[in-house]
């Protein structure tokens, strides 16, 4: 499968381990990634979509354009960006005179927008195109005997007639699948399906009782699960959810909130053998505690439900 | 509340969508929602309730709708299909369109540089992971400048060409 990658602000800027770990595991399982050359701020939700709908839309347009020019759908890590596209793309599909506007602010540039490419996230990628068994059959080391959560990014799941892939937005099963695709048991908690909080006005205007709000759900992740670590799927989410337990510890005075929080990316390369130093280097909170436990396959041992398929040893070894 | 000052075609401004009128208030919105946990909450009831009345000071001065963190729960759960995120959005643009000093500076950010961040300057920390090195639109000035000139015409640029240097 070929995809344009669409990869943001935060991602190549602030992480781009997490960058790497995309690069490094999306080919392996058969996808091409090529860059969005020239690609701009998706619009974020607080720029332009904020201001007036030809600003917002004509942004839209210019990258779903160079998705279309390479003739691929976009991918997406970043919860905010993949919602931006699609309800961009979906704003520009049903509204024939927003469609034309746009195209008219873009054809001085050589550009139009058409809407034949499509915004995809990459856990629906790895999930509904990829599968946990082939991810099952692919890696080299597991992370079983660990526990992990999952946070589900909400920007995947809502609205989900404009931006889901889900059977059920409100019983996601996705990310569950693809970490225990990896080996992991994947615990379930209260607030599961409640947001990070991390983006948008929230923090920035009241940040108190955003970090109330996230401790809600810190409180029971600690009370009603093993969690080993969390699984994330969008870079906000990553970010916030690390510098959150760093502000909550100052405000207890103990280290109790120390949960190391991977982008699903970044334990899926650690699995398919990566070094630990490209894919998951840069945290607010230490890793070592899951990167120290990855136990490596052996095929005649490991017969979990997931690798049912896997072939035999002989037929696997690299020579 | 004082309603001396409605403005009864208000809506029509700020979110022309006959949707909105459905709304009975039922406060689904508000289950799930983050910043509703804010101080002051951000209450998407009654700002569909301030815009349908239309209270435009109040609305002109409200700043919760910058709170909402995007997630668009309250789309998914709203059973009369006002579309909530697409109504906040909405206020925000008609704010910013009235009060120049409610525009995001975010967006002159992304006129400079295409980007909200420093997209493609990390070069040496990208070059230790094992990145390429990006093709950056920052590093591409013919085609920043065809951005820009886009962006010239519209709305929210033209109306405050001070703000990016024009």
């Amino acid at each position: 499968m070929e995809l344009c990658l669409f990869l943001g602000c935060n991602t190549p800027a602030i992480r781009p381990d997490v960058e790497r770990a995309i690069r490094a595991s999306m080919p392996i399982l058969g996808i091409d990634l090529v860059d969005a050359d020239n690609y701009v701020c998706c619009p974020a939700f607080g720029a332009f979509p904020s201001t007036d709908s030809d600003s917002w839309l004509a942004t839209s347009g210019w990258n779903l354009s160079i998705a279309e020019e390479k003739g691929r759908d976009i991918v997406v890590q970043c919860g905010s960006c993949y919602s931006s596209l699609r309800m961009g793309r979906e704003h520009l599909m049903h509204d024939a005179e927003k469609r034309t506007r746009v195209n008219e602010l873009l054809e001085p540039t050589g550009r139009t927008m058409t809407g034949k490419s499509k915004v995809r996230h990459v856990s629906e990628v790895l999930y509904k195109e990829i599968g946990p068994e082939t991810i099952a059959n692919h890696i080299s080391k597991t992370l079983q005997g660990l526990h992990g959560v999952v946070q589900y990014p909400c920007h995947t799941l809502f609205p989900s007639e404009v931006v889901g892939f889900e059977e059920s937005a409100r019983a996601p099963k996705g990310m569950r699948q693809l970490v225990e695709a990896l080996g992991a048991t994947v615990d379930s908690y209260s607030r599961e399906l409640q947001c990070c909080g991390g983006a948008g006005g929230f923090m920035k205007s009241t940040p108190e009782q955003a970090i109330e709000f996230a401790k809600t759900k810190f409180d029971a992740i600690l009370e009603e699960t093993k969690a080993d670590f969390i699984a994330v799927s969008c870079i906000t989410c990553l970010m916030h959810m690390e510098n959150v337990q760093n502000t909550l510890n100052k405000r207890v005075g103990e280290e109790r909130y120390k949960i190391p929080v991977f982008d699903y990316n970044q334990l899926l390369a650690l699995c398919l053998g990566f070094d630990p130093k490209q894919v998951a280097s840069i945290c607010n909170v230490p890793r070592d505690s899951v990167i120290s436990r990855l136990v490596s396959v052996n095929p005649n041992e490991y017969k979990g439900p997931l690798r049912r398929d896997r072939k035999p040893a002989a037929e696997t070894e690299v020579v | 509340m004082d309603l001396q000052g409605s403005i009864k075609d208000l809506w029509k401004a700020i979110y022309n969508t006959g949707d909105l009128h459905h709304c009975f208030n039922c406060s689904t919105c508000l289950s799930g929602c983050p910043a509703s946990h804010g101080d002051p909450p951000l209450l998407v009831r009654n700002l569909a309730r301030m815009v349908i009345l239309g209270l435009e000071e109040e609305l002109l001065n409200d700043d919760t709708p910058w709170a909402c963190v995007s997630c668009s729960k309250c789309e998914e759960m709203c059973p009369m299909d006002v579309k909530p995120f697409e109504m906040i959005l909405a206020i925000r643009q008609w704010q910013s369109a009235n009060d120049e000093t409610r525009v995001p500076p975010s967006i002159v950010e992304i006129y400079k540089r295409g980007y909200t961040q420093a997209v493609g300057v990390n070069t040496e920390l990208r070059e230790s992971l094992g990145l390429p090195e990006l093709n950056t639109i920052t590093k591409n000035p013919e085609q920043l400048q065809m951005f820009r000139e886009i962006l010239m015409k519209t709305p929210v640029v033209s109306a405050n060409d001070y703000m990016f240097g024009g």
